[in-house]
């Protein structure tokens, strides 16, 4: 089961961040959400929904969905310690198991973009 | 220590080149005992003596090889001496690897203890994932690491908790055999669901099962205790609550001490210039924050050292950080010793500059591992300094609410 | 206030560079529920100084739908009214997030300054280097210099710097609500505008069942028809302008919407790239956001194509004029090519001509979209939604598009997150006092 995003769907209004948020902190923030609408390209009017889940980071485009494996080396050649690991202090998706409403994001996406995969 | 507020014992905490973010872990599992008597010390500070007069002193994880160049012969002998006069030092990790026996130079002189490890290999076995965290050149051999995240251990000895259960991460840390006077505290049991598989399950079990995972041994006076998973970290009270009672047993062991808290000895002041330090602090750590939230959901990772770090580690250290400035708002006085106040300022100034041009050099597609590689050594520096402000005003707090103690002698300057 | 709020009220002097921050009273918030209910109350607190104030209203940034907005209340150089012009998209919430709940602006600073506020923590910063530039310039300039592309900003550009009446506030690169002429006040006061970012956490007294009834209202939201629809194509022809959806659509990219408002109500419109282009563009700057639905259709009234209505927009937006304000004396001076517009958008100097009672901005159409609020005095009918979105926090367009968002539960709401006991008199006491 995972979380799946139309992002051509997807209105960029942040609620899902908000809902993930409040699953996570129990009160209205964004901080902690592994669910985020991707704006930073707001002169071009680009936007998708970033999504973080156990080993990957989904990145949801308009023209379709990317997916990149997290902790994974960008150059296999070289060596490291193994202590580095990546304390990602954003918790990845745990699809809500502990809510009452499933998952949040997709209860709260107003134009049901998001849904729950099999 | 029956005769002064419970402050807890003074412990030392290594935050020097080679350690990672992991000795923040121990930061916060001290405080969530109330042990308040907190001494920061890079390897400068160990050199110099830093390690007089404490009762522990915590290393967490890192670079084993830049921990033991950075501390030198000097640093060597010092720990050496802080344990044989009766200090406990609490390593995990890289910090456990640290004293044992080793005939590679610069870890060849840090032999205090008798054990090997099993995760030592000269064929190496072909990684199954994450494959730049899967082992370090060791010599001519490697030292690899068949697992990461949660496993089970076992409670070894005599104490009355023998036998039971606890979980523990590991992220890089041994499978250790104890030989001469090392005792066992607890051994790898199994594994769990949340365990991450680097190699093929079989070669795992067969690395790491059964072997020890926490050992202790005497050294004169002192005692050596070396963590192959890392029980000071927040998520695992079990490996915490078994830390904290290693740390109480010790020193129940150790004659009263008459020494007075370290923050009296570093001549801590309450400080008008406290509060604009605070505030000062606060505006270069939220413009910092801000950066770094930025930078976390892009896949970046920068290669320091023989460590890989990802933008969300800069958020371990400005978190860590941040949430103690509301605590520090709400103090009557905030106390430093004087002097750190500038060193502090300009730290917090230039960690909001480089992390600027991290994101500049990002945007234009330009590497940024020199200024992440400055960037995290600024963030050690100021998280030294800002949690031994914190720690110093916690203590004084804490000690003046005490009405048998005088408050800190000086004035308010 | 300890709910729904920062607890913060920030008073900026801009003469004498400092900042002060007193604490939100609960007393307060009972009587003036919050926007522009408060924001009313401070002005009238430091009327001396003919402030600006910024306030958030008592719901943005929550779980209540289409929570989006802030606002802006000033004395209007244009109507010489108390004004309340709403603060959209995404930085109306920023605001909140950012650290504090109202912000006085009092005095004129000697140089060109921005206010920095962040985390709780309020820089009055020098302008210097952006004086001059037009918005977007600023706002990228803004956003490289704090190395984070999400800063949310207000800004004017050079019609606001010049302290001319049809300049306008805009949000991020945007033009907004802003019929008022608060852009001239922000220029008067030499305040090249702010910039607010912040990762803060608000509470609610009753979280679960804030957010039960939140869903709840989200679904009866979710039911209406309109809900299959997005942009301002279908606003447009809901009020009564068929024909403006196919005359905007070779121009549509995609429709966004401000925080968690169901209804998408701004439109993108790519001038110099393919809208249907799927992927990102190479081209830094392709168009311009929309959300002024009067002034688009004042363009195309011009007889302008939608592809030039949109290049007027986006001149506007770049030189901080109220397209309104371009449109009108467009027609005024009989002007119809784009050339003409756009000379003419650089020259305008009059503000709009101002419907309704000059309190709450035209930019929000002045009936009901889509749905029936079953008015029978419309104009009455939209001063008072316009109030109570003001007041609480609410988007205003979709205000006067969802019955569903009623007064009552609004004020529910309030009482659950906040630990209020608000009533709709205390509602009705407040849009009275400041509807003018
Ligand atoms: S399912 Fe829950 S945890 Fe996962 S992204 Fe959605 S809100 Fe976040
Ligand atoms: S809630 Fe839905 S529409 Fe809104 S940002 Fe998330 S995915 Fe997009």
């Amino acid at each position: 089961m995972g979380i799946k995003i139309d992002a051509l769907k997807c209105t960029n209004c942040m609620a899902c961040e908000m809902a993930c948020g409040y699953h996570r902190d129990d009160g209205f923030a964004f901080l902690s959400a592994c669910i985020v609408p991707y704006r930073a390209r707001e002169k071009k009017d680009y936007f998708g929904v970033l999504l973080k889940e156990e080993d990957s980071l989904v990145v949801a485009r308009p023209e379709g969905t990317e997916i990149n494996r997290i902790g994974e080396e960008a150059d296999p050649d070289k060596e490291a310690d193994a202590s580095a690991k990546p304390m990602l202090l954003r918790e990845a998706c745990d699809l809500c198991e502990d809510m009452k409403y499933g998952p949040m994001c997709v209860k709260i996406c107003p134009v049901d973009a998001i849904s729950v995969a099999e | 220590m029956e005769n002064r507020p419970f402050i807890g014992p003074s412990l030392g905490i290594y935050t020097g080149t080679g350690a990672s973010h992991s000795w923040l872990w121990f930061v916060d599992l001290f405080e969530k005992a109330g042990f308040f008597d907190l001494t920061f010390l890079d390897e400068i500070d160990v050199r110099r003596g830093g390690l007089d007069g404490l009762d522990g002193f915590a290393t967490a994880g890192g670079d084993t090889f830049a921990l033991a160049e950075a501390l030198g012969p000097r640093g060597a002998e010092q720990l050496a001496r802080f344990v044989e006069n009766g200090g406990i030092y609490l390593g995990s990790c890289a910090g456990a690897y640290l004293p044992m026996r080793s005939s590679k130079i610069p870890l060849d002189q840090f032999n205090f203890v008798d054990v090997r490890i099993t995760n030592l290999t000269s064929a190496l076995p072909t990684p199954q994932r994450m494959a730049g965290k899967f082992c370090t050149a060791y010599g001519c051999r490697f030292v690899f690491h068949p697992v990461r995240e949660t496993v089970t251990l076992v409670i070894d000895g005599k104490s009355p908790a023998a036998g039971s259960l606890i979980d523990a991460p590991l992220y890089g840390g041994p499978g250790m055999i104890a030989a001469g006077d090392a005792q066992v505290l607890a051994n790898y049991q199994g594994f769990t669901d949340k365990t991450l598989f680097l190699t093929d399950r079989r070669l795992a079990e067969k690395t790491l099962i059964g072997t020890a995972a926490a050992v202790r041994q005497e050294k004169g006076r002192g005692v050596f205790y070396l963590f192959g998973p890392h029980f000071e970290h927040p998520r695992y009270p079990e490996a915490n609550r078994f830390l904290l009672d290693a740390i109480k047993e010790e020193m129940d062991r150790k004659p009263v001490g008459t020494e007075k808290p370290t923050f009296w000895r570093r001549n801590a002041r309450p400080s008008k210039a406290g509060k604009a330090l605070v505030r000062d602090v606060k505006r270069e750590l939220s413009n910092a924050r801000i950066v770094a939230a930025g930078l976390e959901m892009l896949p970046l990772q920068w290669r320091i050292g023989e460590k890989i770090y990802e933008p969300t580690k800069i958020r371990v250290f400005l978190d860590s950080l941040w949430r103690r400035i509301r605590p520090l708002e709400k103090a009557d006085h905030v106390h430093f010793t004087p002097g750190c106040d500038a060193k502090m300022l300009r730290l917090a100034l230039e960690i909001t500059e480089t992390i600027r041009t991290m994101k500049h050099r990002i945007d234009e597609n330009l590497d940024a591992t020199p200024q992440a590689k400055e960037l995290f050594h600024r963030l050690q520096g100021l998280s030294k300094a800002f949690l031994q402000l914190y720690f110093d005003t916690r203590a004084a707090e804490a000690m003046s609410d005490f009405a048998s103690f005088t408050p800190i002698p000086g004035e308010l300057n | 206030m300890e709910y729904l709020s920062n607890d913060k009220i920030l008073v900026v002097d801009l003469a004498k560079g400092d900042v002060e921050e007193e604490e939100l009273s609960e007393e307060l918030v009972a009587e003036r529920i919050g926007g522009a209910g408060v924001n009313a109350r401070l002005y009238k607190e430091y009327a001396d100084d003919d402030p600006i104030v910024l306030g958030v209203g008592l719901l943005t940034g929550s779980m209540y739908p289409a929570s989006a907005a802030s606002v802006l209340t000033a004395k209007s150089p244009v109507t010489g009214k108390l004004c309340h012009c709403p603060v959209t998209l995404k930085v109306g919430i920023e605001i909140k997030y950012a650290g504090f709940d109202y912000i006085v602006i009092k005095g004129r600073s000697d140089k060109p300054v921005y206010l920095w506020i962040h985390d709780g923590v309020a820089d009055i910063a020098d302008a210097a280097d952006v004086w001059g530039k037009d918005v977007w310039e600023t706002t990228d300039a803004w956003r490289k210099g704090v190395g984070d592309d999400l800063l949310q900003t207000m800004v004017i550009g050079p019609a606001g710097e010049k302290g001319l009446d049809c300049a306008q506030v805009c949000y991020n690169y945007w033009t907004g609500p802003d019929r008022f002429g608060i852009g001239k006040l922000f220029g008067q006061r030499n305040l090249k505008g702010m910039a607010f970012r912040g990762m803060g956490l608000l509470e609610a007294a009753e979280p679960e069942d804030f957010v039960d009834e939140a869903f709840e209202l989200l679904e009866a939201v979710k039911g209406n028809a309109f809900m299959s629809k997005k942009g301002l194509g279908p606003i447009c022809a809901a009020l009564g302008e068929a024909d403006a959806e196919e005359w905007l659509s070779p121009v549509v990219h995609r429709h966004s919407a401000d925080y968690f408002t169901p209804y998408a109500t701004n439109t993108f419109a790519f001038i110099d790239e393919d809208p249907a282009a799927v992927t990102e563009t190479a081209k830094p700057e392709p168009g311009v956001l929309i959300s002024d639905i009067p002034a688009l259709l004042a363009f195309k009234k011009l007889g302008l194509s939608a592809l030039d209505a949109a290049k007027a927009m986006q001149a506007c937006a770049r030189q901080g004029v109220d397209p309104m304000a371009a449109a009108t004396a467009g027609e005024k001076g009989g002007k119809t090519s784009i050339d003409d517009i756009l000379s003419q958008v650089a020259a305008t100097t009059e503000p709009a001509a101002m419907e309704g009672n000059g309190v709450f901005s035209p930019w929000c159409p002045r009936k009901p979209i889509f749905g029936d609020f079953g008015a029978s005095d419309t104009d009455a009918w939209w001063e008072r939604r316009q109030a109570v979105a003001a007041i609480f926090g609410i988007q205003p367009v979709f205000a006067v598009m969802c019955p569903q968002l009623t007064e009552e539960s609004m004020i529910s709401l309030s009482n659950i997150g906040g630990e209020l006991e608000l009533d709709q008199e205390t509602l009705d006491t407040v849009i009275g006092d400041i509807a003018g």
